[in-house]
């Protein structure tokens, strides 16, 4: 296998895995059932009684990260491939762990997932009545993106629509990809066999075929889905992680907004230059060396900063509104689950972070 | 029907909505009713201006050409939409500036912008509500004056205040000296204030939107009677502050207000930042439907702190909003109060 690791298959193939030592004794009934069209994530607490083994995500939220670094991700990854990746925004869900997924079947995925699709908009259901023949799905894996041991490959989706009419249908009108980067080792080392994590699922193109896939993952794999939004507090990391690229990789600005609950509602912008944006920040986050952590009390205070001095300014409290969207020329963020990145060398950071948050936000 | 004429006719077609055209097409008096009655406006609209061309081709754009492309495009122009207004006022007004009417002030503008551009096509109409608008239509050595996009301008004799849409930077100075000969001023300034709304910006700078003042409590929502009765001295109070800053009643549209700030750093205390003589930059933009009620509503509820800072309350006093925010030094001691920028 090409790139010297065997994507995540979970189970007995992996040599001398402790997950069959941490894989808890009891294990909810439901979950084995292949019931489709429902649902069978039931809430943690009922089912997963285990204390020590299985993580309790509540109590993982770090206190300090590692600072954002320039990989050169072209290194492991095909260039091409992340060159889909950077292309545009894309929405943000979760995804509880798959069931019985595997790698090597991604070209029977591809056809399974095609005949799905045909079949709803023949039954009339979600897809818009166009001109399309039909719809060709390729489900590939983007070798490369996984951080560590535990991390699954990163499995990218794209969906082309065949014109009747003889036009080559060679341009996507639906692309997704599940990724997990840098998760959490022990809650994924805990995870029972034949249950692989990919946590963090990126969509873009109709809504109505973003539906369709989901819905199809969900009777396929046994999984659910649910929005992600962006905490204020995921914004302010990627404002300080961003922020802290300016030497490396120049951000050109750094911009902040928020909205305001007023009748009606206003909309306040506030673009800070790069270079006193990130001595603000140099000013807070005290470099450590080799290690590089950033610590959230430093963000908090960064943050705290550009309020303050546009309070001083406006005698605005920008507490009292909501903190929507963080931009930065190497990516931009919004409140609804929404991302941007524009620059290869950071992607891992960035995806690290919404992993993280998708663990956080995943019921199970 | 030449070309560019035709062009114009066909984007104004096209841009107004069928129930619209009928009233439209009337108030240019330049079919008769027997004509008007032939016209059919259910026809998809591509045949429609055929039928309109083939009626008016005589009529329609023989003699006064401009006067009917203003009546054309006033209805076209007052869609908010249609790109961004800019303010100006003329200062030093001479002795006679008052007494300029519009005859005078139509023929001293065309002659005085004839004498330093040539080719250029003016139109002008006077409105009933004493606002002058003037279409200009720019060209040069090698080219007819275009028609396509013309610059638009609102003045209202009498008051300072002039307002311009869509002039290239080339053309600009010699507007502004037909402009200020024309009004017998001696100078003239950008008010830096803009904006899609020319209504918003007209209310604001001719100040005609202060109106009866609400009572304090029809405006805040239901809310417990006990904790309203506590909260009734500060609330009016934040209320009685918010109309004075922006105003009362329906206040005008302004969608945005733009602020560069060119200021020290004025964050934290316990940052060594803030020793600094450097500046931290940055630029603020508000932006709403109307940010002048959202302010006011920022500060009615509290999530403004007053006394209303000046840079937000500038907006209304000085009818304008873009501001460069720099550090006023007063003498001695550096200020910390920032101030804008004239």
């Amino acid at each position: 296998m090409m790139g010297g690791r065997a994507v995540g298959m979970r189970g007995s193939e992996m040599e001398g895995r402790s997950s069959a030592v941490n894989t808890p004794v009891r294990r909810p009934v439901t979950r084995r059932s292949k019931s489709y069209g429902r649902s069978c994530v039931e809430p943690p607490s009922l089912f997963w009684q285990t204390p020590g083994h299985l993580t309790t995500l509540g109590h993982r939220i770090p206190t300090s990260r590692r600072a954002a670094k320039s990989h050169n991700i072209t290194e492991k990854v095909d260039p091409e491939q992340v060159a889909l990746l950077l292309d545009g925004e894309w929405k943000l869900s979760y995804v509880t762990p798959l069931f019985l997924f595997r790698h090597t079947q991604l070209k029977l995925y591809s056809k399974r997932l095609a005949a799905f699709i045909i079949a709803e908009k023949q039954q009339g259901v979600a897809v818009e009545v166009g001109l399309e023949a039909g719809f060709r799905v390729s489900f590939s894996a983007v070798l490369g993106m996984a951080e560590t041991e535990e991390d699954a490959e990163t499995v990218f989706i794209q969906i082309f629509s065949r014109p009747v009419f003889g036009a080559d249908g060679s341009k996507p009108v639906w692309q997704g990809w599940l990724t997990c980067v840098n998760g959490d080792p022990e809650y994924l080392r805990s995870l029972p066999p034949d249950f692989t994590s990919l946590p963090l699922f990126c969509s873009r193109g109709a809504e109505s075929l973003s539906a369709l896939v989901k819905s199809w993952f969900q009777r396929t794999f046994d999984c659910s889905f649910g929005a992600l939004g962006l905490s204020s507090s995921t914004l302010h990391w990627l404002a300080a992680l961003w922020t802290g690229c300016h030497p490396a990789a120049g951000i050109r600005y750094l911009k902040l907004g928020w909205t305001m609950p007023t009748q009606p509602p206003l909309d306040i912008e506030y673009s800070v230059d790069p270079q006193d944006a990130w001595e603000l920040w140099n000013s807070v986050h005290k470099e450590d060396g080799a290690d590089e952590r950033i610590s959230v009390d430093e963000v908090q205070s960064f943050i705290n900063g550009l309020e303050t001095h546009f309070f001083r300014h406006f005698k605005i409290y920008l507490s009292s509104g909501t903190l929507t969207k963080v931009s930065t020329a190497l990516g931009s963020a919004h409140h609804h689950g929404k991302i941007k990145m524009s620059s290869s060398d950071y992607i891992s950071t960035v995806l690290t972070l919404l992993t993280e948050c998708a663990l956080l936000k995943t019921p199970v | 029907m030449d070309e560019q004429a035709r062009s114009i006719l066909q984007r104004i077609i096209k841009k107004t909505p069928s129930k619209r055209l009928e009233t439209i097409i009337r108030s240019w008096n330049c079919l008769s009713e027997d004509q008007l009655h032939s016209l059919n406006y259910s026809q998809p609209k591509w045949l429609f201006l055929e039928n309109l061309v083939s009626r008016c081709e005589v009529r329609l754009f023989n003699g006064n050409v401009t006067k009917t492309e203003i009546k054309l495009y006033k209805n076209h122009i007052h869609n908010p939409n249609q790109g961004t207004w800019h303010a100006c006022q003329l200062f030093q007004a001479e002795d006679d500036a008052l007494s300029v009417h519009f005859t005078q002030f139509r023929e001293s503008f065309i002659a005085h912008l004839e004498d330093v551009v040539q080719h250029v096509s003016v139109g002008m109409k006077k409105l009933e509500d004493g606002a002058i608008w003037v279409r200009i239509a720019w060209g040069d050595n090698f080219r007819k004056p275009n028609h396509l996009k013309p610059t638009y301008l609102v003045h209202y004799l009498q008051s300072s205040y002039v307002f311009i849409h869509n002039v290239t930077p080339k053309h600009r100075p010699f507007l502004y000296q037909a402009l200020v000969l024309a009004t017998r001023h001696v100078s003239i300034k950008e008010c830096h204030l803009s904006s899609r709304s020319l209504t918003a910006m007209r209310d604001l700078l001719m100040k005609q939107y202060q109106q009866v003042v609400f009572l304090v409590l029809n405006i805040f929502p239901n809310t417990d009677p006990n904790i309203e009765r506590e909260h009734a001295e500060s609330s009016e109070g934040r209320h009685q502050m918010a109309c004075e800053a922006f105003g009362c009643g329906v206040l005008p549209k302004l969608e945005t207000a733009v602020y560069k700030l060119e200021t020290r750093y004025r964050g934290n205390s316990n940052n060594t930042l803030n020793d600094g003589d450097e500046l931290f930059r940055g630029v603020v933009k508000f932006s709403s439907k109307n940010i002048l009620e959202s302010l006011r509503h920022c500060v009615s509820t509290g999530m403004a702190e007053g006394p209303v800072t000046p840079l937000l309350s500038s907006i209304t006093q000085k009818g304008r909003n873009y501001f460069v925010i720099t550090d006023k030094v007063s003498g001695a001691t550096a200020s910390q109060t920032p101030a804008p920028k004239a």
